[in-house]
């Protein structure tokens, strides 16, 4: 099953990631980052995740850690 | 399953970049540490920072880094580069600037590197201000673009005309290679780590001075959302700034 790890300590809510995932799979979470704004979350409930790394390509943060395919 | 994406052995393990949100510094230097990582150069590498948002990139890459004065790293780089041939090292060498360090107080000692043919590879963040100290006009500041020492925009008359730093330095005798590339999109994110893979590899080689000018984004100091900035790359400045090799002694 492919997925992704965000490390949401690193995360700085710049959303350039949510723009990218093909699937949309990754949304803003409740949770407040160091920057004062939401972080985001990997939500893939019905495992749609293809594992094509464009998220973690395109993080300028280094917030995506992993990917799996 | 299995693991596809991982972050760089050349970044310094837990760091989290101090860059503003959102900002290609990161993204930059992120490719710039996967090209080394592909090529093995670790622990054979000396980077110089140079003064501006560029000079973070010492807390984050694992290797051997040199701050050098605003401007100077070029001339610093070659110093390096230099001692060590002489010792019979053959170090590879590089460094990262933003555009006003690079093509403004250092463009004499950019230049003059590119005009030497020093082994070395520049890279150069060309967000068309200067970064760090709030947002000011910088050598590479559109025409009629608002920035805080340009509060009616950038004109002809009281500002003069932006340079394009990577043709001049293609015109240069000893550069091996010269290109300009952006980070507004996954496409051009991959053609940008490419150009950089090949211009450091022309070091390796031994060919001459090696540039690349990557167009990039100061969301906080253009007052845009990364998206947006992202946006005012793809449509506004890539037409002052054409994306291109501009040159290849290996392919020319
Ligand atoms: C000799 C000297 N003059 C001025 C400064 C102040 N200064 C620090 S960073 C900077 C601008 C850097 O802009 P740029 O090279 O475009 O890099 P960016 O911050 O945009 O990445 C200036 C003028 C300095 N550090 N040293
Ligand atoms: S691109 Fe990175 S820093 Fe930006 S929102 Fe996504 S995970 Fe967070
Ligand atoms: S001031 Fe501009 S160049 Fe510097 S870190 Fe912030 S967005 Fe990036």
């Amino acid at each position: 099953m492919s997925h992704i790890k965000i490390d949401g300590n690193k995360c700085k809510s710049c959303y350039l990631c949510m723009d990218v995932c093909p699937k949309k799979l990754i949304k803003k979470s409740e949770k407040i980052g160091k920057t004062g704004n939401c972080i985001v979350e990997f939500d893939d409930k019905n495992q749609e995740c293809i594992g094509c790394a464009q998220c973690a390509l395109v993080c300028p943060d280094m917030a995506i850690v992993e990917v799996y395919r | 399953m299995q693991q596809v994406y991982s972050i760089p052995k050349s970044i310094k393990q837990n760091s989290t970049f101090t860059f503003c949100p959102g900002c290609d510094h990161g993204l930059a230097i992120k490719l710039v540490a996967q090209v080394i990582d592909e090529l093995e150069l670790k622990e054979n590498t000396i980077a110089v920072a140079s003064s501006g948002c560029s000079v973070l990139l010492y807390d984050f890459l694992d290797v051997d880094c040199i701050e050098s004065p605003h401007g100077r790293a070029c001339a610093v780089a070659t110093g390096i580069k230099r001692a060590h041939k002489a010792q019979g090292y053959n170090k590879f060498v590089f460094t990262y600037q933003g555009d006003g360090d690079f093509a403004s107080i250092g463009l004499a000692e950019s230049l003059h590197s590119a005009l030497r043919g020093e082994n070395i590879t520049a890279i150069c963040i060309n967000n068309t201000n200067y970064g760090m100290t709030g947002g000011q006009l910088g050598p590479t500041t559109a025409m009629g673009q608002i920035t805080t020492t340009s509060q009616s925009g950038r004109n002809k008359e009281y500002h003069g005309f932006p340079i394009k730093t990577a043709e001049h330095i293609a015109l240069c005798e000893g550069t091996s290679f010269s290109a300009r590339v952006a980070l507004y999109d996954i496409k051009n994110i991959i053609n940008a780590k490419k150009q950089i893979k090949k211009a450091f590899e022309y070091q390796k080689k031994g060919l001459g001075f090696s540039f690349v000018e990557i167009l990039s984004t100061c969301p906080t100091n253009w007052k845009l959302t990364p998206q947006d900035s992202h946006k005012k790359i793809e449509n506004e400045l890539i037409k002052v700034y054409p994306l291109g090799i501009f040159k290849d002694i290996e392919n020319d």
